[in-house]
């Protein structure tokens, strides 16, 4: 069967010319700054690298207090490249939260968020939310001992903020303790609910893309070369970065595969030095920066508070910056961004570290 | 007879063997040296796969950018179909 | 009675209605979906009993683990032979304790949280001191109940 049959099969139903023409019409931006633009197309790739070797963990994962953690032993010792697909997993992980946060600051910095694009910031935190949560509930489905400990801080961290506590410590425990209900709980967030929302806001957020081309900084504004198409020019050059990606992954995962620990056990003692993912170290380190009681209050629910005030007002810094909106230079917001990027840096650094 | 108290035997080294290697670390890489030798080997193909392909990735690149230098990229609409 | 003139038109008063009926069925619906994804918390035992023989014979200045429900509690022999019974929570993250017996306290891992014997936090970052329970012995059962929790045994 000739292709030009299929082709015109397909043509007359469908408007295929119109998508030709925007595929050819779609032209980027380019200036001395546009290395930042490969950042969310690599995020892209390592989220469907997730899924896909997620998508195959999990015909051999088994989510039950008892058999979970031997099940993972089983996936690295017993089967054909267990130990590689898991360590795929685990270092896919780590590169897409990594660079997640790369994309995000950079966003941040050139004040890309800035009126029209606003609702591309609130989809691509809710995507940067989505993505943390995914760590922590992948991170506890291996059941041994640091993360049960690691959850039960994470969880009873929750359970300190201000009103709603209770109801997210309870919600996401599904028990009064963390316990194997916590892992049915978990897995279902990891497998079921968070991919499918993934699908939905990333799809949202790559749709928003297209609407509005790739945002342009005010520094580079006058000094544009001619844009570059993206088909076939920055098709090719994305192919590249994803190549050097994918090698990177998978080098990482063959050299570094992730430990594990015992298994869990409600009633053992707690792991000495126990350290959550580096993700969530700025917020750990922020939580031993309070003593346990201010002036009579929980010392953790002042801290949480504050820390929800800090990233809610990180959340809503398109809809305060009105001089970015207006078009012109907003230092004030540049100070910000840069105070917020150092501040997770050290306090990143500081918690490795120590 | 025999056999049962060779399969309590059994199953109790079994069992003595699983608290011997209780403390142990899992392994998480195969431990022969030839298994690792072979995932080393892979890992250097593999790296020689990506870099091969960059380059051709790059070279098709540089024809893009000539043929879009001399401006005859674009389709002219009404070309007559060859095949 | 009979209006002459409305502000509101048919329209506007159907739409309400519309709009007024779909909210309140949906916000029955998410209440019902609500209801049913969040758990129902068990609680903490007001009690349990243990095996006398099992405890009361640890050396002194140690500690014998026993179940609280899902958590850790600690039996505790003191060095001068008195015993106590505690949770063995720690009380800033919930992180389980031990107990070390070359310094004679309790050691949270998790934040580097010390309690002295009474349960007293000392140093690091916990709150408050510890939970003691209150300890009875019938016959050969060893009751640790919640302070101030009457104990009321079925009859066997």
């Amino acid at each position: 069967m000739s292709c030009r049959r299929l082709k015109d099969w397909v043509g007359e139903r469908y408007d295929i010319e119109g998508l030709r023409e925007f595929i050819r019409s779609k032209h980027v931006p380019s200036h001395r700054l546009d290395v930042w633009y490969f950042a969310g197309g690599l995020t892209l790739f390592l989220f469907i690298f997730q899924f896909i070797t997620g998508m195959a963990l999990a015909l051999y994962y088994v989510p039950e207090a008892e058999h979970a953690h031997k099940s993972i032993i089983d996936i690295v010792t017993k089967l054909n490249m267990g130990w590689l697909f898991r360590s795929l997993h685990h270092w896919g992980a780590q590169l897409a939260i990594a660079v997640l946060f790369v994309h995000v600051f950079s966003t941040l910095l050139l004040k890309a968020y800035r009126k029209p694009r606003e609702l591309l910031w609130v989809t691509g935190f809710v995507m940067l939310t989505i993505s943390i949560f995914f760590g922590l509930s992948g991170y506890f489905l291996l059941w041994d001992e640091r993360a049960f400990a690691a959850v039960r801080v994470a969880t009873g961290g929750a359970g300190n903020l201000p009103l709603i506590g209770g109801f997210v410590k309870g919600f996401l425990r599904g028990d009064l303790d963390v316990t194997g209900e916590t892992l049915t709980r978990f897995y279902a967030f990891h497998v079921a609910i968070l991919p499918l929302v993934t699908v939905a806001v990333t799809g949202l957020h790559v749709v928003l893309v297209q609407l509005h081309g790739m945002s342009v900084p005010f520094s580079q504004q006058n000094r544009q070369r001619k844009p570059e198409p993206f088909f076939p020019n920055l098709f090719y050059k994305d192919l590249i970065v994803w190549l050097i990606c994918l090698g990177v992954v998978v080098t990482l995962a063959a050299l570094f595969p992730p430990q594990i620990g015992v298994k869990a056990d409600p009633l053992a003692p707690a792991p000495e030095d126990i350290k959550p993912e580096w993700y969530f170290l700025f917020l750990f380190q922020t939580l031993k920066l309070f003593p346990g009681e201010i002036a009579g209050l929980n010392g953790e629910t002042i801290a949480i508070s504050i820390i929800s005030a800090a990233i809610i007002f990180f959340f809503l810094i398109p809809f305060f910056d009105r001089r970015s909106a207006a078009q012109r230079p907003s230092p004030l917001f540049t100070w910000i961004g840069v105070f917020y990027l150092v501040y997770f840096t050290v306090m990143t650094v500081i918690g490795f570290l120590t | 007879m025999v056999h049962r108290v060779l399969l309590v035997v059994v199953l109790f080294l079994i069992h003595a063997g699983a608290l011997f290697g209780a403390d142990q670390k899992i392994e998480v890489f195969p431990a022969t040296p030839y298994d690792r030798y072979t995932i080393y080997q892979a890992l250097v193909f593999f790296w020689i796969g990506i870099a091969g392909l960059i380059v051709i990735i790059v070279m098709k690149l540089k024809e893009i950018k000539r043929i879009q230098n001399m401006d005859i990229d674009k389709d002219e609409k009404d070309a007559p179909f060859l095949d | 009675m009979k209006l002459d003139y409305s502000l509101v038109t048919r329209r506007t008063f159907l739409n309400s209605l519309f709009g007024g009926w779909l909210a309140a069925l949906a916000a029955g619906s998410a209440y019902a979906l609500l209801r049913f994804i969040f758990p129902t918390l068990g609680k903490e035992p007001d009690f349990v009993i243990l095996n006398k023989g099992d405890f009361l014979d640890i050396p002194a200045n140690s500690v014998k683990p026993f179940a609280w429900g899902g958590k850790l509690g600690l039996f505790f022999k003191k060095e001068n032979g008195s015993t106590e019974a505690l949770k063995g929570v720690c009380t800033h993250m919930e992180c389980n304790i031990t107990y070390r017996p070359d310094v004679r306290k309790f050691y949270c891992a998790c934040h580097k949280g010390w309690f002295d014997e009474n349960g007293k936090n000392i140093e690091g970052p916990p709150p408050k001191p510890l939970e003691i329970f209150d300890i009875t012995i019938e016959g050969d059962k060893l009751i640790i109940a919640k302070k101030g929790v009457k104990v009321e045994l079925p009859k066997a």
